[in-house]
């Protein structure tokens, strides 16, 4: 019973260290979106994506998964490829960025409750995702031929 | 900029249910790597993985944390941190490997709906995840 006991104060308290961050970070999450600045966000970041390949369209739910998570980016890109407005090439781009860097708020706030520096929950991560999307972007613009890369 | 309170109301709600989610999973894994523990079979699985996780530079226990993690989910990764006596190395590199590949019974049909093969994201995220690891592993002191 009292290794039961044990455990269970362990993991309360580790709810109530994150608790304490997640609920003020949700209220702020929902006034950002709230006064839309997340799409001026997204006005900013297009740039350096657009290098790996990914366009003014698909950047918009790229961004959602990377700071939210990837089921509500992916909801998005469904939504997107289905209705034309991003090339299966394209998806996969996003689909390889977002499958390594996403949620990046929430992931990152877990573990840094727990000790983690913050610089290494983020930077290799998002080093890697622009890496591995440039060489899916570059192999299939190779595979397409000169013309159709979009 | 405008703060309503409904944005405040909506956003606490988030947060709330965000938490609970948390708690669903944090509390028991606590509990089920305690009673690993006292039983001792905490050592058998460490002892086990010890060889391996050494390659990452971390200690035999971590392992509970990255299967936990690569299998279930962050916050189960996050229970078993709390229920063991880790050293900030292990908890980093277990944390920095789960970045990059963490909940994959969930996660990969997510991907796959989106428009990737399986094999193809399981694989990219399971690499960067073991080559990030053993690269911490080799430079971190």
């Amino acid at each position: 019973m009292n290794v039961l006991w044990e455990g269970f104060l362990r993991g309360i308290s580790g709810v109530l260290q994150i608790a304490a961050i997640v609920i003020p970070l949700m209220i702020v999450l929902e006034i950002a979106e709230g006064n839309g600045w997340l799409k001026k966000v997204n006005r900013y970041v297009a740039k350096p994506f657009r290098g790996i390949g990914v366009s003014e369209e698909g950047v918009f739910p790229l961004v959602v998964a990377i700071v939210f998570g990837i089921t509500y980016g992916s909801g998005l890109i469904i939504n997107h490829v289905r209705s034309g407005q991003v090339s299966a090439h394209e998806a996969k781009i996003i689909g390889t960025f977002m499958a390594i860097a996403h949620a990046l708020v929430e992931d990152t706030i877990l573990f840094m409750v727990v000790g983690a520096p913050l610089w290494l929950l983020l930077l290799p991560r998002l080093v890697l995702a622009f890496l591995a999307s440039y060489i899916v972007h570059r192999r299939g613009s190779a595979a397409l031929g000169q013309g159709n890369d979009s | 900029m405008q703060v309503t309170g409904k944005m405040v109301r909506k956003g606490a709600k988030a947060g709330l249910e965000a938490t609970w989610e948390l708690a669903k999973v944090v509390v028991p894994t606590a509990v089920v790597v305690a009673v690993f523990r006292a039983s001792g079979m905490l050592d058998s699985i460490t002892g086990f993985f010890a060889p391996y996780m050494s390659w990452f530079g971390m200690s035999g226990e971590a392992a509970l944390v990255l299967f936990s993690g690569y299998l279930i989910n962050l916050y189960a990764a996050v229970g078993s941190i709390m229920a063991l006596t880790l050293s900030l190395k292990d908890i980093t590199i277990c944390a920095v490997m789960l970045t990059f590949c963490h909940s994959l019974l969930v996660e990969l049909p997510i991907s796959k709906k989106a428009g990737s093969p399986l094999s193809y994201i399981f694989f990219v995220r399971l690499g960067c995840s073991l080559l990030v690891g053993w690269i911490l592993g080799v430079v971190l002191p």
